[in-house]
């Protein structure tokens, strides 16, 4: 097990140089003033003044020595300051954001964050759990009404759905607001005596033991969560499902069987675990669909996470920031498949062994 | 050894018909009648042999003396109970005297599950053994059954067909069954390996006093391990009787033409001896014919055999025949 992680993870260098040399590329399309956005915040706008920041930032160099001083930045001989470099953080001058993309990730990732976690609990729960229940009472109502939901919940866009939730709970009953949090909360989480302890919204309100805060937050986030959650419950419901089905057909199920186990302990401690290989492999690609979901999710419902700023600087043609994001989603992706990678050795000792 | 002859295992007409939905509304329109009304006896430390062509119910009938299907009809006794009535928690407890060997080694394992852990989880669930105890158990389990028992850390995959089926037999001793149902145990092995299998079933039912039904297509195989021998066809069995008897002396033309088809290692012979070929197909058990199943491929069927079922009976001295026109 620790030689295949350590595996793993020896994988990790080459990826994130394989992320870099693409966004690298993807910079080489636009001028060099433009390109100076990584370094500089504004840009002047007289000749001589770029061609200074063009020589002093190096954009005139061949591409590969562009690359490195891309990674780690420049250093201003006199002043012994850093300007640039991804290595140490610096991903260049935000021009919709107003600030450096790095700070707009680090205000903006958190709300995401909060977010995405509640929003697959419910995939868990409703998802794997109706999906177990489906397969063993094949063919019974819960059955055919999960049956009957996925195919709903996987045929309806994104968009439509969050625009249906906003006119029917925000409009029309006036339950759920959309944004991130109302005044009254937003003045005592600004308050002194309101400790920030992880960044996240629901958990620091907890923690602070503030249940107005905390309900006010999930009042703000259960449409977006509600429609970001869906679509994957959808998912994991067929796939659960029918992986189940798959198992529960499988001979060592009966030899479980004949082995005197309990019906429950059958399902629960020999089929479930193998059922779940497919599903850990959905999971891995559920990331990828909820860092799509989040840039239309928040878009709808106005909520100030990494997936709004990135659809504003998309619609502006900021393109540093859109990288930017770019960037630091292929990091989350990495890191999110090496952690599928080893779920994947915790479901399946076949895969850890070979 | 007075009670070695009596009977451990009473089967009374046993039937499992598994229904067919179809339609809009997933009505039943019929039902395979995999086994339909079988009898038979299993005495305390034999092996009966149960053979047939493929898809003649063998294996359905041991899974449904097992009740790992629930069946349509019948009764099945073990040591006096009928299953059957049984409700599930005490089905549960009667499993450790009833155990089965399944035929194929790779899909019968689970591939999540330390062969420690396949072969020790029988003595958690019934609480034979805690801790250490199952440890020593699993250990014993897989000297006796001729594995390294350093092996017990291994998954399945790790292992070859026959050394799994070693598990599987391991994994069937562990609660100390009387009776087993061998449900083809060799039919997915090489044939290096099968008679290495075949010896330790041997073996173990000596040292154990153990009980077998041997469900098997092999037919000398099945002469090899057996005391009496069943022949099942569509459902049904048509002839019961002592090895020798049987093999020897085939009173049902089923019989008579299943055994004319094992080859003989003797070319001379081979070529010189009458043999006796079925026309046709197997018919769909979802639609049997009626009276004799065997009649539409009977080389003497008569009248008779399409009006009414032949009576499952003592021809002789326990060579029971299920035909109109034996005497």
């Amino acid at each position: 097990m620790l030689t295949y992680i350590i595996r793993r993870l020896l994988m990790v260098p080459l990826l994130l140089f394989g992320v870099t040399v693409l966004i690298f590329a993807m910079l080489q399309f636009l001028s060099p003033i433009e390109r100076s956005a990584l370094y500089v915040r504004d840009i002047p706008r007289n000749d001589k003044a770029v061609e200074g920041i063009i020589k002093r930032y190096k954009l005139d160099r061949p591409m590969h020595e562009q690359y490195w001083f891309w990674l780690v930045g420049t250093v201003d001989a006199s002043t012994g300051k850093r300007a640039g470099g991804i290595l140490f953080g610096d991903f260049g001058y935000s021009r919709t954001g107003a600030e450096p993309v790095a700070t707009l990730i680090r205000n903006r990732f958190p709300n995401t964050l909060d977010l995405t976690i509640w929003a697959v609990a419910p995939v868990i729960l409703v998802g794997i759990w109706l999906g177990v229940q489906a397969a063993v009472h094949q063919n019974s109502i819960i059955d055919q009404a999960a049956r009957i939901f996925s195919i709903v919940g996987t045929s309806f866009p994104t968009f439509v759905f969050g625009l249906l939730m906003l006119m029917f709970f925000y409009v029309k009953l006036g339950w759920f607001p959309p944004g991130r949090m109302s005044d009254a909360s937003s003045i005592i989480v600004r308050s002194e005596e309101f400790h920030t302890y992880t960044t996240l919204l629901t958990f620091d309100a907890l923690l602070n033991g503030r249940f107005d805060v905390f309900l006010d937050a999930l009042r703000h986030m259960a449409m977006p969560i509600l429609t970001l959650s869906y679509i994957s419950w959808a998912t994991f419901l067929r796939v659960t499902r029918s992986s189940m089905l798959e198992t529960l057909r499988m001979e060592y199920i009966t030899t479980a069987r004949a082995k005197g186990l309990s019906e429950h302990d059958v399902i629960f401690k020999h089929a479930q675990p193998n059922a779940m290989i497919p599903v850990v492999t959905l999971a891995g690609f559920s990331v990828i669909l909820l860092l799509g979901g989040v840039v239309i999710t928040e878009t709808v419902f106005n909520y100030p996470g990494i997936g709004q700023a990135a659809a504003i600087a998309a619609a502006q043609l900021d393109v540093i920031t859109v990288l930017g994001f770019a960037l630091f989603n292929g990091l989350i992706l990495i890191v999110s498949n090496l952690v599928v990678d080893v779920l994947y050795a915790v479901v399946d000792p076949r895969v850890r062994l070979s | 050894m007075s009670n070695n002859n009596d009977v451990l295992l009473k089967v009374v007409d046993l039937k499992m018909h598994f229904p067919i939905y179809r339609g809009v509304f997933q009505r039943q329109v019929g039902a395979v009648h995999a086994v339909d009304g079988v009898s038979f006896d299993v005495k305390r430390g034999e092996t009966l042999g149960l053979v047939g062509e493929s898809g003649c119910g063998k294996s359905t009938t041991g899974r449904t003396i097992l009740q790992l299907y629930k069946p349509t009809a019948g009764e099945v006794f073990f040591k006096g109970s009928n299953l059957v009535s049984l409700k599930s928690e005490e089905m549960r407890w009667m499993r450790r005297q009833m155990q089965m060997i399944f035929q194929d080694p790779y899909a019968s394992l689970n591939p999540r599950m330390t062969v420690a852990e396949i072969v020790g989880e029988p003595l958690t669930v019934h609480n034979v053994a805690t801790g250490k105890e199952i440890q020593e158990h699993v250990m014993h389990l897989l000297e006796i059954v001729g594995l390294n028992p350093s092996f017990a850390g291994r998954y399945p995959h790790e292992f070859s067909g026959g050394q799994r089926q070693r598990i599987g037999v391991a994994r069937a001793l562990a609660l100390q069954p009387s009776f087993i149902i061998c449900d083809e145990p060799i039919s997915a092995l090489d044939v290096s390996i099968q008679a290495q299998v075949v010896n330790l079933l041997e073996e173990l039912q000596e040292q154990f006093n153990l009980t077998y039904l041997f469900i098997a297509h092999d037919l000398s195989m099945v002469r090899h391990i057996s005391k009496r021998v069943a022949v099942m066809y569509l459902g049904v069995i048509m002839e019961l009787a002592n090895r020798d008897d049987l093999y020897l002396e085939p009173m049902h033309p089923y019989t008579q033409a299943l055994l004319s088809a094992v080859p003989i290692p003797d070319p001379v012979a081979d070529v010189n001896r009458k043999r006796v070929i079925l026309e046709g197909d197997v018919p769909s058990p979802v639609n049997p014919p009626s009276g004799c199943r065997f009649r539409t491929r009977c080389p003497i069927a008569e009248k008779i055999c399409a009006e009414s079922r032949p009576e499952f009976r003592e021809v002789k001295a326990g060579h029971f025949v299920a035909c109109h026109l034996v005497s």
